[in-house]
């Protein structure tokens, strides 16, 4: 399992020009075609308009959406926070109250449910909610990519290891660095699951955003 | 006299357990990419994969479907459940949402130990792994199962495709991904009892004593793989 830490961060510190020229995806490939399928707002209906709206917005988001929309790289480590605090708010309410309807796709669309991904990525507590509500809400419902993302920065802020080596810190030096992360040999297989892009290109893609 | 002493002793004790031999469910002759000869797996996508040198059973919730039955469900719950497969495949039918395979090696347990070691290796939604048991030929059943996104132990029951909350353990269990751990349920008479790596879980007292099949457990996109599913048969 450490050998694959090893070797995979090896690979990337090796990523050359001619390298970089390969960490490149089509919209064949199996995660991209899972993106675009669930954020495709043109086949799918949602029941609450006026809250999509407003998420949209808080978000800064423009539907629709073109995937791959969740790359599953974060070179800083740390997700910005949004400066939206009236939606901040009204998530947290809804976050609190039991029965609530939470803005999942049927409600909000998929391009409504990565807005509420984006905003509440900044608030460890409000992210925690949301990841659970997103669970809860089934694979129909909720991207698998954002929660897979999700799921791994509050894995780190927890002081638990990273499952799909979505957070990737920059070290002191500007390298990128692999958060601690374990099992990385299934972690494909997982990303897989979750409609993220293999590791390698993960990596491959972190060390271009640098 | 002392022997006397000791029969009497015994007929007072209100339940005394003596342990058979334990069966180690053997893994040897099954066909790695194929479904298991050993068990019959219900619902979900059940296929002996590899482990290192070891053959396990891999529960792929990549392609869980919500609803879908695993194939050939009828001809699997004719094998189990004979004449009364149809009330079995209606009571399963109604909870697809978690994949069983059931151990097709023994007709009824009621008393004893069942043990099995899991190992998580993925799951977006749920990461779910548990000792199936009491199985009834109406698809009732109940589980004792490690649920990796919550990181607890819980006594769940299944009715007439209704799940149902029993016990929870207090203490939270992180556990890594990719490491083996083992997971074991005793029963005698109404007292169940669990342990996860030699530690206590649940313990609980049944309305009833169990008396079913046994098998393997797992919820939606679950990706687990098992191993040495062991089980020891107490009589009275």
């Amino acid at each position: 399992m450490r050998l694959f830490h090893v070797v995979a961060l090896s690979a990337l510190s090796a990523v050359s020009a001619p390298a970089q020229a390969q960490c490149t995806w089509t919209a064949k490939d199996a995660w991209v075609k899972r993106q675009a399928e669930f954020f495709d707002d043109s086949k799918h209906e949602w029941s609450n308009d006026s809250l999509r709206t407003a998420l949209l917005e808080a978000a800064g988001l423009s539907a629709p959406l073109a995937a791959p929309v969740q790359h599953g790289v974060f070179v800083e480590g740390r997700a910005p926070a949004i400066n939206a605090p009236a939606m901040l708010d009204r998530l947290k309410q809804l976050a609190s109250t039991r029965g609530s309807v939470w803005p999942t796709r049927s409600v909000v669309g998929g391009a409504g449910t990565h807005a509420v991904y984006l905003l509440v990525r900044g608030d460890t507590g409000l992210a925690r909610a949301a990841l659970h509500r997103m669970m809860e809400a089934g694979p129909s419902e909720s991207p698998a990519a954002d929660v897979a993302t999700l799921e791994d920065q509050l894995r780190l802020a927890w002081g638990r290891k990273q499952i799909y080596g979505t957070q990737k810190p920059s070290g002191a030096d500007g390298r990128v660095i692999l958060a601690p992360m374990e099992d990385s040999v299934h972690a494909d297989l997982r990303r897989e699951d979750a409609g993220l892009p293999p590791f390698r290109l993960g990596l491959c893609m972190a060390a271009k955003a640098r | 006299m002392t022997l006397r002493l000791f029969l009497v002793a015994l007929a007072c004790v209100p339940y005394v357990a003596a342990a058979q031999a334990s069966t180690n469910v053997s893994f040897a002759k099954e066909v790695v990419g194929r479904e298991p000869k050993s068990f019959a797996p219900m619902v979900g996508s059940w296929v002996m994969s590899s482990d290192a040198k070891d053959k396990v059973l891999f529960v792929d919730g990549r392609v869980w479907k919500r609803g879908q039955p695993a194939g050939g469900l009828a001809d699997k719950a004719r094998e189990l459940y004979g004449a009364r497969n149809e009330e079995f495949i209606e009571s399963i039918k109604a909870f697809a949402y978690f994949p069983i395979a059931v151990y097709k090696g023994l007709d009824t347990f009621e008393n004893g130990d069942i043990t099995v070691r899991f190992q998580m290796l993925g799951g977006t939604l749920d990461r779910c792994a548990g000792i199936l048991f009491n199985v009834k030929p109406n698809g009732d059943y109940l589980t004792v199962r490690y649920n990796g996104t919550e990181d607890n132990v819980v006594l769940w029951t299944f009715n007439k495709g209704v799940r149902k909350f029993v016990k929870r353990a207090p203490d939270a269990v992180p556990l890594e991904l990719g490491t083996w751990h083992t997971l074991k349920v005793s029963v005698h008479g109404t007292a169940l009892q669990s342990w996860l790596d030699g530690k206590p879980m649940v313990e609980y007292t049944l309305p009833e004593p169990v008396s079913g099949k046994i098998g393997v457990w797992s919820k939606t996109d679950s990706m687990i793989e098992f191993k040495d599913f062991t089980f020891t048969p107490a009589v009275k």
